[in-house]
């Protein structure tokens, strides 16, 4: 996994980078998403994370809110990184937010979509090294580290 | 016509009473950021926390954040914020006294918003 300013990247995902969120093909259309470690960074240790589970089988395009993480000083949404109908989300959150902290690629993803266009859409997201060169420009934008 | 994705948070607690000012200011926030359409409304003692200056000196917990950090999301988050006048004229206040975010309405804006929001909180 690339490591950009001591945040953890990897190459193979898909970021909708101005909202800090992910999307990972599974197949037959199926997409999980969740945060990268920039957004968790910014917010915080966590004390909520809340996926939006009322929305299942709802349409929710690119950018809406698929839920929500709050720290004693922080809350933002999760916005999607993709337009599609949402199928399922990751419960564990709601018992361990601290998940979206220390597996945010892994164990912490937030949900499931089903995107037929997925194959059209991926062309809006980045990935590989156009992902990793963006997210060292934002970086140095913004002076963000994961170090220290 | 209510509609279900409007909300609406009536904010009448002020200056006075630190702890009841953080948590309205954190919900109307959430609520955004679960794409809800929040407004706030201010009247009562709530107008007293809309004067320039005042907000960065109230603080619910001690050595906390102050109730302007709260305020500052909800208006990064573009939540409008309505002053009730006749709840200035209680307090003093002219419209120069108060931060640029705000709209004064009259109170049957309140009414007004009451009834196209989903939802309505107090606090």
């Amino acid at each position: 996994m690339a490591k950009i300013r001591g945040c953890d990247i990897p190459e193979d995902l898909y970021y909708f980078l101005e909202k800090h969120s992910w999307a990972k093909p599974l197949g037959n259309g199926r997409v999980r998403v969740g945060v990268t470690v920039v957004a968790t960074k910014m917010a915080g240790n966590l004390s909520a994370v809340t996926p939006r589970s009322k929305r299942i089988g709802k349409e929710l395009e690119r950018g809406k809110s698929i839920g929500t993480m709050e720290s004693s000083k922080y809350v933002g949404p999760i916005p999607s990184p993709v337009k599609g109908v949402l199928v399922a989300v990751n419960e564990a959150l709601k018992d361990n937010p601290n998940l979206l902290v220390n597996d945010p690629y892994g164990e912490g993803w937030v949900a499931e979509m089903d995107v037929p266009d997925w194959e059209t859409q991926k062309d809006e997201l980045l990935t590989g090294q156009a992902a990793l060169d963006a997210y060292e420009a934002f970086m140095e934008k913004e002076g963000f580290s994961c170090e220290g | 016509m209510a509609d279900e994705d409007k909300i609406l948070i009536i904010m009448t607690s002020g200056k006075d009473t630190p702890r009841r000012c953080a948590t309205p200011f954190f919900f109307a926030s959430l609520a955004a950021a679960m794409d809800y359409e929040v407004t706030m409304f201010f009247t009562i003692d709530g107008t007293t926390l809309l004067e320039k200056g005042v907000a960065e000196t109230v603080y619910p917990r001690e050595g906390g954040e102050n109730v302007a950090k709260y305020m500052n999301d909800c208006i990064e988050a573009d939540i409008p914020f309505y002053c009730c006048t006749a709840s200035m004229e209680l307090h003093g206040l002219t419209k120069e006294d108060l931060i640029d975010h705000v709209e004064l309405v009259g109170g049957a804006t309140m009414w007004e918003l009451a009834d196209d929001a989903g939802k309505v909180l107090t606090f």
